[in-house]
């Protein structure tokens, strides 16, 4: 029902006592009104702008927020007004839609966020109205397109690298060059052969000056026959390699079979390996030219280096019916035309026109305005006729053309701006992941300066950053004891990303020492561990390129540091200490180095342990030594 | 002399179309019509202030102009009843609150018949009743106004009812009603008739009450 007769409803039941003396039967009950005080103004304050509005309106859709229930919950009770702590200005049209019945998109809106308050006011998107449902439509398929776009492009760039066997990762190398320098060069090298094979066919056929002695010129080809017979095999051999690995690797090979390119590549190569099967027998020597001019196709496989190739076939592709229509139509102008001239000019003597089929020739070259002129008709009717068939050769032509180019224009900036963006991503997710690590690290510098309370104003002194731990708000301080808790109940603690990473590398790479590493819980083979861990230092590239090998220097550093700020107990017992019981510790010595956390990013580690729980407190350990050498 | 200026103050005004034929169209459709002053209505009618300004305020936002016509007001009668044909009823009734019979009501009619079926005396919303079932307005209800008025409101009830709607039923009711209305056997019912035999009737008394909460 719609909104405004929802206030005719009195009056229709009014008007049923018009039934009352026809009726049979007593009438049913009334139902009890449910008199909420009188129809009172409604105050609707969302984010500061003030709506007013009856309760009855509101009340109009008893199946959303405003209108059931439900917006008891935002009722405050010391203004006597309801807060929404949402959009002003799309909420003016949910008003509207209260009031009119009607709900209208706003252009200029982004729609996901217009999307968003409609799912928190809970109305449905298909009540907006007409006139604005094809716009609303329309921008939401767009969206829905792009982030499709975006997450295709998140998963085949995915950087998971570790447990990919040899025969993925050199598919993935055969299908995104840039992911390894070899798949680079292999691109360069076939682009190289690609091109060397097509120019080498063209120049074969190149009268090349004769000698003196011979009557007539001989073709290149002919003259250099050997060099160009090596030079094609050569190429050949290249494309077949290419081509066998490509079927080696390609995780579905029936798939790949049938796929336009490999088709391209057989097509490709095929030539040769017929004329070497084939003898310089007579007979098939004029089928073995024919084949020759297959070697052509070579120049198709530049489509898997030329994104504007591919974009062109998909276009064609993609306007399959335009083309389809602009054929037929030109076919039918044809017969028509030729038709015509041909009885036109049957009476002329001598005329070329000697059959429709030959007229089809000049009606073709006619229609496209090519105008050879091997062919001109010369009675008046034909000539008259020619003139209409070129002009409406223009018209056939002109009308499906447009259509291709703005498909052509639309696939053309679509993947411009998928590369576009896909060249920004790296510098956004960098970004991104900037802020969103020194939110992580937020976490993992409050465990280190939360810990002491008066700790910090010296730290944060020293970190030259009053603003850090001064005031902690709330919320912040309870997220942290939440995330603490976390960590208690799995044993396990927060790292950063690219420690984590990190780790991975070395996980892979460093496996024999895991197993000593994990037996060495117990700490008095600590040390031991540290001297491992300090010769796989050496073999990284670590951002802090002061670090210092050997141990000692790291501790001496770490107690001259402490030294300085603040004495403690032995520290280097400490690090001898088990390092299981070393959390609370940790976060002790970690205070001091609060500085020079806060000053770098967050360092890599070198440790080789990995998942396990004892080994992260190793080399949370760890990574407080480097840090400390600092 | 306060009164007089009151009165000469509250005038209903209508604005007129224009001369020229093709603005007409135009201006037709932005015929505005505003009722009396509050007052006036509160005056002429049984309701309260904020009473009335709650049925304005739902009779406007339906009818922006100020008038209902009968395609408008079959529309959203019909909205009320979505399961069969409302529109022959509400012709009907259209017409009952019509008064004036120039095809249009406005919210002064409206108000004014829904004084009469809220809260106007039994005698009243009997005579109203009896004013729409006399279609032709000459005083007398016969076998085929019932008839027709019986059917009508069949119609609303659409084709799906339990149980089926089967052989001639409206026929049946109205010759029911005739038998108990009709007290002289004359073929039709007067108003004199038709109040007494249902001021006789019981449940109907009780059912008229039903509705004096509506608003």
């Amino acid at each position: 029902m719609a909104a405004g007769v929802a206030a005719w409803l009195p009056f229709a039941r009014a008007a049923a006592i018009g039934w009352m003396p026809v009726a049979s039967a007593p009438m049913p009950p009334p139902p009890r009104e449910k008199r909420r005080g009188q129809d009172g103004l409604i105050i609707l304050n969302v984010s500061g702008t003030r709506f007013q509005t009856w309760r009855n309106t509101l009340e109009r859709y008893p199946d959303t927020l405003l209108g059931s229930t439900e917006r008891d919950f935002f009722f405050h009770e010391e203004t006597n007004e309801y807060f929404f702590d949402r959009d002003p200005d799309i909420f003016r049209h949910i008003l509207n839609f209260y009031r009119t019945g009607k709900l209208h998109y706003p252009r200029h809106e982004c729609i996901s966020a217009y999307d968003e308050e409609l799912a928190f006011f809970g109305i449905i998107p298909e009540i907006i109205g007409d006139c604005c449902y094809e716009e609303y439509k329309d921008r939401r398929r767009e969206n829905t397109e792009r982030i499709q776009d975006d997450e295709e492009n998140e998963n085949n760039n995915d950087l998971v690298l570790p447990e990919m066997s040899f025969r993925e990762s050199m598919w993935r190398a055969f299908e995104n060059p840039h992911t390894s320098t070899m798949a680079l060069v292999f691109y360069y090298v076939t682009g190289f052969f690609i091109a060397v094979s097509v120019m080498a066919n063209v120049v074969e056929t190149v009268p090349c000056s004769s000698g003196p002695n011979r009557a007539k010129e001989v073709s290149c080809g002919e003259r250099y026959a050997l060099a160009f017979f090596c030079l094609d095999t050569a190429c050949v051999m290249i494309f077949t390699v290419e081509y066998l690995l490509r079927l080696i690797a390609a995780p579905s090979r029936y798939k790949f079979v049938k796929s336009v390119m490999s088709i391209i590549d057989v097509v490709a190569i095929m030539p040769y390996y017929i004329g070497l099967v084939m003898t310089d027998n007579e007979d098939v020597s004029g089928a073995f030219v024919t084949l020759r001019v297959f070697r052509v196709f070579r120049i198709f496989k530049f489509s898997r280096h030329s994104a504007g190739l591919r974009i062109l076939g998909y276009t064609l592709k993609s306007c399959a019916s335009e083309l389809g229509f602009l054929l037929f139509s030109l076919t039918m102008a044809i017969i028509i035309f030729a038709t015509v001239m041909f009885y036109a000019e049957k009476g002329s003597s001598a005329t070329k026109f000697t059959s429709i089929p030959a007229a089809f020739w000049y009606t073709i070259v006619t229609m496209t305005t090519l105008g050879y002129g091997d062919m001109v008709p010369k009675t008046i009717m034909g000539k008259i006729f020619g003139s209409v068939c070129s002009l409406s050769g223009v018209l056939v032509i002109a009308l499906p053309v447009p259509v291709i180019v703005s498909n052509f224009s639309r696939i053309y900036h679509q993947s411009q701006r998928a590369e576009k963006r896909r060249a920004q991503k790296k510098t956004r997710l960098a970004r991104i992941r900037a802020t969103k690590s020194s939110g992580a690290n937020a976490y993992l510098q409050y465990k280190r300066n939360g810990m002491l309370a008066d700790a910090e104003e010296e730290a944060s002194k020293e970190a030259g950053q009053s603003l850090v731990c001064k005031t902690n708000p709330t919320f912040e301080t309870q997220h942290h004891h939440l995330l603490h808790c976390l960590e208690k109940t799995t044993n396990h603690e927060f790292v950063d990303e690219q420690t984590y990473e990190t780790n991975c590398m070395e996980v892979s790479l460093t496996k024999p020492s895991m197993s000593r590493s994990s037996s060495l819980s117990s700490s008095p083979h600590g040390l031991s561990s540290c001297c491992t861990r300090r010769n796989k230092r050496k073999s990284f590239n670590v951002s802090n390129s002061n670090m210092v090998g050997g141990r000692r220097g790291s501790i001496q550093e770490l107690s001259t540091i402490q030294i300085r700020e603040r004495p403690m107990s032995n520290s280097r017992s400490s690090l001898n200490a088990k390092f299981e019981e070393t959390v609370p510790l940790n976060s002790e010595e970690q205070s001091y180095i609060t500085a020079a956390v806060i000053s770098m990013p967050t360092p890599p580690v070198t440790t080789p342990e990995g998942g396990d729980s004892v080994s992260s407190h190793d080399f949370l350990q760890s990574n407080i030594v480097r840090v400390s050498a600092l | 002399m306060g009164a007089v200026v009151g009165t000469l103050t509250m005038q209903t005004r209508q604005r007129q179309p224009s001369r020229d034929k093709v603005d007409d169209e135009l201006e037709m459709t932005m015929v505005c019509h505003r009722p009396e002053g509050l007052e006036q209505l509160e005056a002429q009618t049984n309701f309260t202030k904020q009473e009335l300004q709650v049925l304005y305020r739902g009779f406007k936002n339906e009818c922006p102009s100020g008038v209902v016509n009968e395609e408008t007001f079959k529309h959203i009668y019909a909205q009320f009843f979505p399961h069969g044909d409302a529109s022959t009823y509400a012709h009907y009734l259209f017409n009952a609150f019509d008064t004036r019979n120039n095809g249009s009501i406005k919210f002064e009619d409206f108000v004014m018949g829904l004084s009469t079926l809220l809260r106007g005396t039994v005698r009243e919303k009997l005579e109203w009743t009896f004013y729409l079932y006399d279609i032709n307005r000459d005083g007398f209800i016969n076998k085929e106004e019932m008839t027709e008025i019986v059917r009508a409101i069949y119609d609303m009830m659409g084709k799906y009812t339990y149980p089926a709607l089967k052989g001639d039923v409206p026929k049946q009711h109205v010759d029911a009603f005739f038998v108990k209305m009709d007290k002289n056997k004359d073929g039709v019912v007067t108003l004199e008739e038709f109040v007494i035999a249902c001021q006789e009737d019981e449940n109907m008394m009780r059912s008229m009450q039903l509705f004096e909460n509506v608003m």
